[in-house]
């Protein structure tokens, strides 16, 4: 089953700490957004694979864009 | 009242892996910089004559006496580092905190003998301000270990005079006896002049053998008037004089014991007074552990060096304070106060020990969408907005009724601002919030666990709320300015470098500037800079906080002048529905 990590608020990515391929556990950091001068670190919600990343550091975000997609 | 608070709701969830190891580096530069404090610690309990002279001389290094006086694990020191005219003895001399003495709480204060034999130092009349008032808001005993030999001389100007000078303790000594507060002494040395009123201005006067207390000391006694200057021959007449002068220093404890009964009792040993101002301290009136807890106490459910992982030392990073509160509070357990109502902070109760207490905490990250309803940007945790303003005076109204007493978690970069957010009257409900403080009469806590900055420092029960904050605490995370040093350099060299630029002129000079003020902002907002200058009274590690929290509130709850009974209690009803 493949989970959407979506864009809790609207922001600049500032750095992506996964790969296609990897395997993260629930919790671990997948990316950080810049906003509002503040730092929001994106955890992954479930254990699983990354099967694909559709941001990279310097893109603009919205809210509940799609980020990352975990199986 | 057990269905309220025994158990309240849980909250909070154990540490992820994930978690853990992306905060490795972050928690590691948190352990550096309490390291660092430590270090400072340490410099300070050694300045002066190492311990083994003293004890040669047949005394006890303050320290000593605190650890033969205070009961085994209860002290809480404070203003460790507090020495805020930069004294080259690296301390204002004078080392308190709060500590338990024959199981009850008391502010204990005592001069450091191993400097300068415990003399006046520029800062030391604001440190013992500091201790007098803590133990009036608190209403609990102030222990002094008075080993005072008088003013460091040569620098007198800078503490001798003035509203808060060197004399001010001993208003307010008189200050805790109108309120019914004991000031116990037990009083060690030679203590002229001023170390005169420090001995004799306490309650209850303990004294050991050897130790005096007079007006004023032989160097007084034995001076001259005089001339307007000194020459060779006035010195060579003082060098007979003071060789000639064999007098006992006035005011021992022949005087004081038998002629003037100042002293409550003598003993032979130093460790003999302590005993007595621990038998005094057996006498003090003081509720049991039991009588105001409103369940068992309990220990927080996770672990509290989980602070490491979830506090972040990058201040720019969101992190969940509801997790950090988890650590601190029995059982992880909570009574929220609106909890859909002004997102950016946490208001709710919780307990120490089983002792009811109101906590605050800004809250960190993204609202949501459609918050503040006032504007058309989002809100983030930190800033406090109008809905935030109002629940937070709510709140802290409703726990002076209650008569809860309130501990504040500091993580603000300031209120809310803009034209809207004036038409959102914030300016208003920030003096509102100020207003509701002083309205209460309850001990406050503040512990600022990150950012401390522009009014919200003040308005969330900041150390400017003179008479309800009884301290503050800060930990290797805390940086306290009234805005961040590059929103400052902003503010200060935006038009002239407009200027710079219209005139043609080389940007780098302004530039220059603004770089020397953003540094000057960081050094001047660490950790060990507000220790030092008693922007906070401690900087405590992480896991020491609750530590800080269980005292604060034994020592508010020891002795309350005014009570609630849990069953007349409004908030928890309210917060029930």
């Amino acid at each position: 089953m493949a989970e959407e990590v979506l864009a809790p608020l609207a922001g600049k990515v500032l750095s992506v700490a996964v790969e296609v391929g990897a395997t993260v556990e629930e919790d671990d950091e997948v990316l950080v957004l810049e906003a509002m001068k503040m730092e929001t670190v994106v955890y992954a919600p479930c254990d699983g694979e990354v099967t694909a990343i559709k941001v990279e550091p310097g893109d603009q975000v919205e809210e509940d864009d799609p980020l990352v997609t975990i199986e | 009242m057990k269905p309220y608070f025994d158990p309240m709701e849980r909250f909070g969830k154990a540490l992820k892996p994930g978690r853990v190891k992306r905060a490795a580096a972050s928690a590691d530069e948190l352990r550096a910089v309490e390291a660092g404090i430590a270090a400072a610690v340490t410099k300070v309990e050694e300045a002066g004559f190492p311990t083994e002279k003293i004890n040669k001389r047949g005394w006890m290094t303050v320290y000593q006496r605190l650890e033969y006086l205070v009961d085994t694990g209860t002290w809480h020191p404070l203003h460790t580092l507090y020495n805020p005219l930069e004294n080259e003895e690296g301390t204002t001399n004078v080392v308190d905190g709060l500590g338990q003495i024959a199981g009850r709480w008391a502010v204990v204060i005592g001069f450091d003998n191993k400097v300068m034999a415990g003399a006046w130092l520029p800062g030391q009349s604001e440190n013992i301000l500091r201790a007098t008032d803590l133990a009036g808001r608190l209403n609990i005993p102030l222990v002094w270990l008075v080993n005072c030999s008088g003013a460091k001389l040569p620098v007198q100007e800078k503490f001798y005079g003035d509203r808060r000078g060197a004399g001010t303790p001993f208003y307010r000594h008189a200050e805790l006896e109108q309120a019914g507060i004991p000031v116990l002494a037990g009083i060690y040395g030679t203590n002229p002049a001023g170390g005169g009123y420090q001995a004799v201005s306490p309650t209850i006067l303990l004294a050991h053998k050897d130790a005096n207390m007079a007006v004023g000391g032989v160097g007084i006694v034995s001076g001259m008037a005089p001339k307007g200057g000194f020459d060779v021959e006035m010195v060579e007449e003082l060098i007979a004089k003071t060789r000639a002068f064999a007098a006992r220093p006035p005011g021992d404890v022949a005087t004081h014991l038998d002629a003037t009964g100042f002293f409550t009792q003598v003993y032979d040993e130093e460790t003999g007074v302590l005993d007595g101002i621990k038998d005094y301290m057996r006498a003090i009136p003081a509720y049991g552990a039991v009588f105001f807890q409103a369940a068992e106490p309990k220990a927080p459910a996770f672990p509290l060096e989980d602070l490491y992982h979830l506090l972040p030392a990058n201040q720019k990073e969101v992190y969940d304070f509801d997790e950090v509160l988890a650590r601190l509070v029995d059982g992880s357990e909570r009574l929220e106060f609106r909890p859909d109502y002004g997102p950016e902070v946490f208001t709710g109760l919780c307990k120490i020990d089983g002792k009811l207490v109101g906590c605050i905490g800004n809250r960190q990250g993204y609202l949501g969408k459609g918050y503040p309803e006032y504007a058309d940007y989002p809100g983030m945790g930190g800033k406090l907005y109008r809905q935030g303003l109002i629940k937070l005076s709510e709140f802290v109204t409703h726990c002076g009724r209650d008569r809860l007493p309130i501990i504040w978690f500091q993580d603000t970069s300031g209120i809310d601002v803009g034209e809207l957010a004036e038409k959102a009257e914030l300016l208003g409900l920030g003096q509102t919030l100020i207003y509701s403080i002083q309205q209460t009469d309850v001990p406050m806590l503040l512990v600022v666990l990150r950012k401390g900055t522009a009014a919200a420092h003040y308005i969330m029960g900041g150390p400017t709320a003179n008479r309800h904050n009884a301290f503050t605490l800060g930990t290797a995370a805390s940086e306290i300015e009234v805005m961040h040093g590059e929103t400052a350099a902003v503010a200060t060299y935006a038009r002239r470098a407009v200027k710079e630029k219209d005139a043609g002129r080389s940007l780098d000079p302004v530039i220059d500037k603004m770089n020397e003020l953003v540094e000057r902002y960081f050094e001047t907002s660490r950790p060990a800079y507000c220790a030092r200058h008693g922007l906070v009274d401690e900087i405590v590690t992480l896991p020491d906080l609750r530590r800080y929290l269980q005292a604060f509130t034994g020592a508010a709850y020891q002795n309350p002048t005014s009570i609630c009974p849990r069953h007349h209690m409004l908030l928890p009803r309210i917060i029930r529905g």
